[in-house]
């Protein structure tokens, strides 16, 4: 039997019905993982050990008494640092919430609380979720697990490592241009975005409204479809939440009859890496032989949605950053008039990423530019959702590779802010037309790895886990 | 599209960031490239095309209506004011005019 950290979370509930482990076992294996490599690695901020233990001692008493709450119950998991967990700090990796302990409990976090999962710490990450490496972090850089001199991907590097490394046995990360896939797809995991509208962001700290997303970060696809059992759903708290009918696993062995679009825009763009284009290719093959159908498809406005991208984002961020005014929470530097205690507060506590957002969006918003830029984003972002509504009228599924090239070196772009933009160039249309994709590893072969990413329709994450669990067995077997 | 260190400044302080010179230098230089990448959308037929805007959904309105929260949970809010007066939030003065 593999070392109980290493294990996933479909095999761990396996092993807890059977009674051969506990989840204490489970989680002590995890939190022994986490003692030895989280010096070097440093994917968590906080790890709740006292806390964990005893949520864990819980859950074996409720197997126990035969009143196990869910297929989560025991399951050691992390949080990453920009969701709420009451009583514990929350920082969102910056410097300006240093000590900011959360007084409420996320919509997500709780349902995974409420299902009986253990939650181990909470997970490293760009400062505010705003970068691609996790080295915007207020709190030092996460390393990439097979090479310390390269980086992990982000914003959700933290959770990406923790699961990555087996710290965990899976992690919650959030999404707004590319954090959940980028980073999983450079660690080699499972990472998932779900439909916006589709998990609440209640108690999330918002990046981009309109476009942020919770999805799991796991080691198999089976359990990001458990996560994501566990933390949708319609939120009274979160009027982006979407009555659409609930996601529910819909398992096929055979691709026969699903038709996947190969975007031109996508395949044929320059600059990616032949790695990445092997091993993403290699995997093409394996859908095809599992009974897919292979079309190419024009999907139009690709480089354009990055720059729609880079305007929306920064525009909502500079309004929900306002919040950090070292009035109510946060840092406050003291003794000296409002304008002063704001402006220098805010200088302080934010890293050089965040300002050069806040500052871009102000500049979007303004009056005399707003036409330009904002206004004429929201209109090409009509254009891009209506070239996706398109393109799935004729296809089931658009494919592309996750990221141009593999995980980077440490302090390669960190001079280059659009270079690091760049980064996101096949994962943000997918935000700014608001449906569900998944990272998923190809062809594991020790090097550096390799994600495909499969996009669905709107709220069909069925579809998508679906055709990826019967790529993951393909690629197991070989 | 390029702005220059003046109107970067201007920004600055429309977003209440007090940033010192070097700063600023590197922003605007930063600036220079991002606008220029983000600007391709300008050149995309927006013809009669109308922003894209979620649709509202009117199961989520709600009363506009204080809630109670128990004593722990007020205790954390109040715990993460930055000074605090009793119970209540101490601030600077509000009626100021901005020195810069």
């Amino acid at each position: 039997m593999k070392p109980l950290n290493e294990i996933t979370i479909a095999e761990a509930r396996k092993l807890l019905d059977e009674g051969v482990v506990t989840s204490k076992e489970l989680t002590k294996a995890c939190l022994t993982q986490i003692q030895s490599l989280d010096g070097a690695l440093h994917a968590f901020l906080e790890v709740y050990a006292d806390d964990a233990l005893a949520a864990a001692d819980q859950s074996d008493q409720r197997r126990a008494d035969g009143n196990v709450l869910s297929k989560l119950d025991g399951i050691p998991l992390a949080i990453k640092d920009n969701m709420l967990l009451q009583g514990k700090a929350c920082t969102a990796g910056s410097k300006i919430l240093q000590g900011h302990i959360a007084a409420y409990n996320s919509t997500a976090v709780r349902k995974l609380i409420e299902a009986g999962a253990v939650i181990l710490g909470r997970t490293n990450m760009d400062e505010f979720a705003m970068g691609s490496s996790t080295e915007h972090s207020a709190y030092g850089p996460t390393k990439h697990p097979r090479d310390p001199e390269r980086v992990p991907g982000g914003s959700s590097g933290g959770s990406a490592v923790a699961v990555a490394a087996n710290m965990c046995l899976g992690a919650l990360g959030s999404d707004t241009g590319g954090s959940i896939r980028q980073p999983a797809s450079m660690c080699g995991i499972f990472g998932l975005k779900p439909t916006y509208g589709r998990v609440s962001r209640y108690g999330l700290m918002a990046m981009a409204s309109s476009l942020d997303q919770i999805g799991p970060m796991t080691k198999c696809t089976e359990d990001a479809a458990i996560i994501l059992e566990t933390i949708q759903g319609q939120d009274p708290s979160d009027q982006t939440t979407s009555n659409e009918a609930a996601f529910k696993p819909d398992w096929k062995t055979s691709l026969k009859g699903l038709k996947i679009g190969l975007p031109k825009q996508a395949w044929q763009a320059g600059g990616i890496e032949s790695r990445v284009l092997e091993n993403t290719k290699a995997a093409l093959a394996e859908l095809e032989k599992a009974g897919a159908q292979m079309v190419e498809i024009d999907l139009p406005y690709a480089d354009e949605a990055l720059a729609v991208y880079y305007i929306l984002m920064p525009c909502e961020v500079s309004a929900n950053l306002a919040r950090f005014d070292g009035m109510r929470y946060g840092l406050r530097k003291q003794g000296m008039p409002l304008f002063e205690t704001y402006a220098q507060s805010r200088a302080e506590g934010f890293g050089d990423e965040v300002m050069r957002r806040i500052l871009l969006g102000t500049f979007a918003l303004s009056s005399g530019y707003i036409d330009a830029y904002y206004v004429c984003a929201k209109k090409v972002q009509a254009l891009i959702r209506q070239a996706y509504a398109k393109a799935f009228q004729e296809v089931d599924l658009v494919v592309t590779p996750t990221c141009p090239a593999t995980a980077f070196r440490m302090g390669e772009k960190l001079n280059d802010p659009l270079a690091m933009y760049l980064e996101d160039v096949f994962t943000v249309s997918v935000n700014v037309a608001g449906v569900p994709a998944i990272s998923m590893p190809c062809q594991e072969d020790g090097g550096m790895p390799v994600g495909l990413q499969l996009i669905g329709k709107w709220f069909d994450e069925a579809t998508v886990l679906s055709t990826a669990r019967v790529l993951e067995s393909e690629l197991s077997k070989q | 599209m390029k702005l220059s260190k003046e109107e970067i400044a201007h920004l600055a302080k429309l977003a209440r960031l007090d940033l010192p010179e070097e700063k600023l230098e590197k922003i605007t230089k930063d600036f220079g490239s991002i606008l220029e990448y983000v600007g391709r959308i300008q050149k995309v037929d927006i013809q009669g095309v109308e922003p894209f805007t979620m649709p509202a959904k009117s199961e989520g309105w709600r009363p506009d209506k204080a809630f109670e929260v128990d004593e722990a949970t007020r205790e954390l809010i109040l715990a993460n004011f930055p000074e605090r007066a009793g119970d209540l939030l101490a601030a600077p003065g509000v009626f100021e005019t901005p020195k810069k």
